[in-house]
């Protein structure tokens, strides 16, 4: 015989199991604490920087002072603090909803008593002032003529968007194709389609610039665009077949059957179900085409070209005693579209994974 | 609606042949079933009909004219697939109003057209649905109807009931075929179902490796199937077969011997349908090894000389238990060749 089945087996009485369940609770508790503990101290880094370029240029008055970050922070920090605390201890409902928002209402409060003297425009004044460089606090601005932040805005969007546009239509179009075709080179066209994007395109920036200068098209907007839209169509490409290779054979073949020429089933039946996947291409080509800096520096050298990425660095770097306050609102003015961009299509990129890992 | 006709239409990909050359007549109106397993070429011969892939060899004719070079969207044929193919983003109108859309028809009669054939297949409340809101029953509904508005000479259904369950496929077995006999289309149905194709078909064309291996009614293909593959593949449960060798009018089947009407020489394959084994007084002994109740009918597994045997038996309780002793008595028995080939008039029988 087996001597531990020999042995009694303990029996549990009713206040046991209440004590078992006590102290799983009490350990999944403390599990919650400790993650969103470590996942609020790995954010921080990430964020405060953010919250002080905000608070910079709305305060700041020539240097990068953290004057108002802190009293921001003092009052930031435990509000959230308090927050993280509330949702822990009462459960969701009207009650913690009422207390949230009053607790929302008074951080604000706080803030705008603590910092709100503090803060001011005149950062801003890029905006309106068409030759910065005279505007400039104690610099020796004198003579330097530099171009209207609106034409580096207008210049950075219409590198964006129409890079956008390139990569889009031809990403879906040869996603389509790679999906639904087989040609003699294929599979060889697939692997260098992933060799292409594990090299960095850094390394082709002598020859591009070459390239660019033969054709004629350095120092222009054109010529950046095509380069960035070619370095950012094979990854486009891979992540669009992979949402065509998710959608049926069948509903295509059934609208073929249904009088559709295969052109119309494209636009008609198979454009509608990747829309998904070219909206998160769109957004990922517009975002590397705004925040694009290495080609535009390489590629483009007259002023009137300048991107925003371009301005923002000639305005920290190119003048005597370097506004930090203004250069801080340039910095949230440059990164607003993205973070707007994000915000609405946050959808789309989530879907953008799915799509892929299909392929 | 159609008079089809195949000549000599074959299919390959490459070296691998999907259909062998098939010849085939299928008459106006006429409701006839492709049946076969997996991968015998029967949904590649209705995409060729479609006009979705182009035949190798051989001729396609509706009407006498032969189409193997009309597009599959000029050939007027209806589809419905196996997984109902709607287009996700549209809603049950719009999906059944697709069709129409590349024909000159006005708005009004369009939308006549649909609220008709809505009723027709009874998806008059679902019109405004997108498909992932409807159940598989409702996608398929609409599926028909998007097939059907168009009015087309040959409605081609791919396995259309294997995605239902066992309850809405047995009502949409009969709404099909209700629907068929209303519009007299041609219609060719697809299927690795046996009882689709039997409760369904007027005509069942049973397929195997590309090749048409019989054609015929339900009760031909049951009761004087050609080949092996015909009489193993319909009927469920499945027909009992045992190899064996005939030497002239004599058929040895493991330890036993039976008699043929006719010589007969070489390997043979005897088969017995389960519900023509008798049970009771003669025959040769058996012994039961194991038995299903079904409710309306038992199963018995039976070790006889002969070999193991698989009866079936009508009644709502069975007449004997595992261990029992029975005599069997083969009943009608069908009798193959090496090939496979049906001997038709050797008729064994158990020698007396």
């Amino acid at each position: 015989m087996n001597p531990a089945l020999a042995e009694p087996v303990p029996v549990r009485g009713v206040d046991d199991w209440a004590l078992l369940a006590a102290r799983a609770r009490s350990r999944r508790r403390m599990r919650e604490i400790l993650l969103y503990a470590f996942m609020a101290l790995g954010a921080l880094p990430i964020l405060i920087p953010y919250l002080w370029l905000v608070t910079v240029a709305f305060s700041g008055r020539t240097g990068a002072s953290t004057f108002v970050l802190w009293r921001t922070l003092a009052v930031l920090l435990p509000a959230l603090f308090l927050w993280s605390l509330l949702r822990l201890t009462l459960r969701p409902g009207r009650v913690l909803t009422a207390i949230e928002i009053a607790l929302g209402v008074f951080t604000v409060a706080l803030i705008a008593l603590l910092s709100g003297p503090y803060l001011h425009l005149d950062n801003w004044r890029f905006l309106w002032n068409s030759n910065i460089a005279d505007t400039i606090k104690g610099a020796s601005g004198m003579g330097v003529k530099y171009p209207s932040v609106w034409t580096a805005f207008g210049n950075s969007l219409l590198l964006a968007g129409t890079q956008m546009l390139i990569v889009v239509s031809v990403a879906t179009l040869a996603g389509y194709y790679l999906s639904r075709f087989d040609f003699r080179g294929r599979t060889g066209y697939l692997k260098g389609l992933l060799v292409l994007q594990a090299f960095p395109a850094m390394t082709l920036i002598i020859p591009i610039f070459l390239m660019l200068y033969w054709i004629g098209l350095l120092d222009t907007l054109a010529g950046v665009i095509l380069v960035v839209a070619a370095l950012e169509l094979p990854f486009a490409i891979f992540v669009m077949k992979g949402f065509f290779d998710a959608v049926p054979w069948d509903i295509e073949m059934s609208a073929m059957t249904d009088g559709a020429s295969r052109r119309q089933a494209f636009r008609l039946i198979v454009l509608p179900q990747v829309k998904g996947g070219m909206l998160a291409i769109a957004v990922f080509a517009f975002l590397r085409g705004w925040e694009e800096y290495v080609f535009v520096t390489t590629l483009l050298l007259s002023k009137s070209n300048w991107t925003m990425s371009l301005y923002l660095f000639w305005m920290r770097d190119d003048m005597m005693g370097t506004d930090y306050a203004m250069v801080s609102a340039m910095g949230v003015f440059y990164v607003l579209p993205s973070v707007v961009l994000y915000t609405f299509m946050q959808k789309y990129l989530t879907q953008m994974t799915l799509g892929g890992i299909k392929g | 609606m159609a008079e089809i006709e195949l000549r000599g239409v074959t299919k390959r990909w490459g070296a691998v042949t999907a259909v062998e050359p098939t010849d085939l007549r299928i008459d106006d109106g006429e409701f006839v079933a492709i049946l076969g397993p997996s991968g015998c070429g029967k949904s590649t011969t209705l995409f060729m009909l479609a006009g979705i892939y182009a035949p190798t060899d051989g001729e396609i004719r509706f009407d006498g004219a032969v189409v193997n070079d009309v597009e599959a969207r000029d050939r007027n044929v209806g589809i419905v697939f196996q997984s109902y193919a709607l287009y996700p983003h549209m809603n049950a109108r719009d999906n059944i109003l697709f069709p129409l859309r590349f024909k000159p028809v006005s708005r009004e009669e369009a939308g006549r057209k649909v609220e008709a054939i809505a009723t027709l297949v009874q998806v008059h409340e679902l019109l405004a649905r997108k498909p992932s809101e409807m159940s598989g029953g409702q996608q398929q509904r609409v599926a028909l109807a998007r097939a059907l508005i168009k009015e087309p000479q040959l409605l081609l259904l791919d396995e259309p009931l294997s995605n239902l369950d066992a309850s809405l496929r047995l009502t949409m077995r009969g709404e099909i075929r209700r629907l068929q006999r209303e519009l007299r289309v041609t219609t060719i149905l697809v299927t690795h179902d046996q009882i689709e194709a039997t409760t369904m078909a007027d005509r069942i064309i049973c397929m195997s490796k590309g090749r048409i291996e019989q054609i015929g009614t339900a009760d031909v293909l049951y009761h004087q199937p050609d080949s092996l593959f015909v009489a193993g593949f319909i009927g469920s449960p499945p027909i009992n077969l045992l190899a064996g060798i005939a030497a002239g009018r004599n058929l040895r089947v493991g330890e036993a011997t039976l008699s043929l009407e006719r010589s007969v020489d070489g390997k043979a394959t005897l088969g017995v349908r389960p519900e023509a084994l008798r049970l009771g007084e003669r025959g040769v002994a058996g012994e039961i090894d194991d038995l299903e109740p079904h409710g309306r009918e038992t199963i018995y597994h039976l070790r006889t000389p002969l070999g193991p045997l698989r009866a079936l038996e009508p009644g709502e309780a069975a007449r004997f238990r595992i261990g029992d002793t029975v005599k069997v008595d083969l009943g009608r028995a069908l009798l193959f060749d090496e090939a496979g080939r049906r001997i038709a008039d050797a008729r064994p029988a158990l020698a007396a």
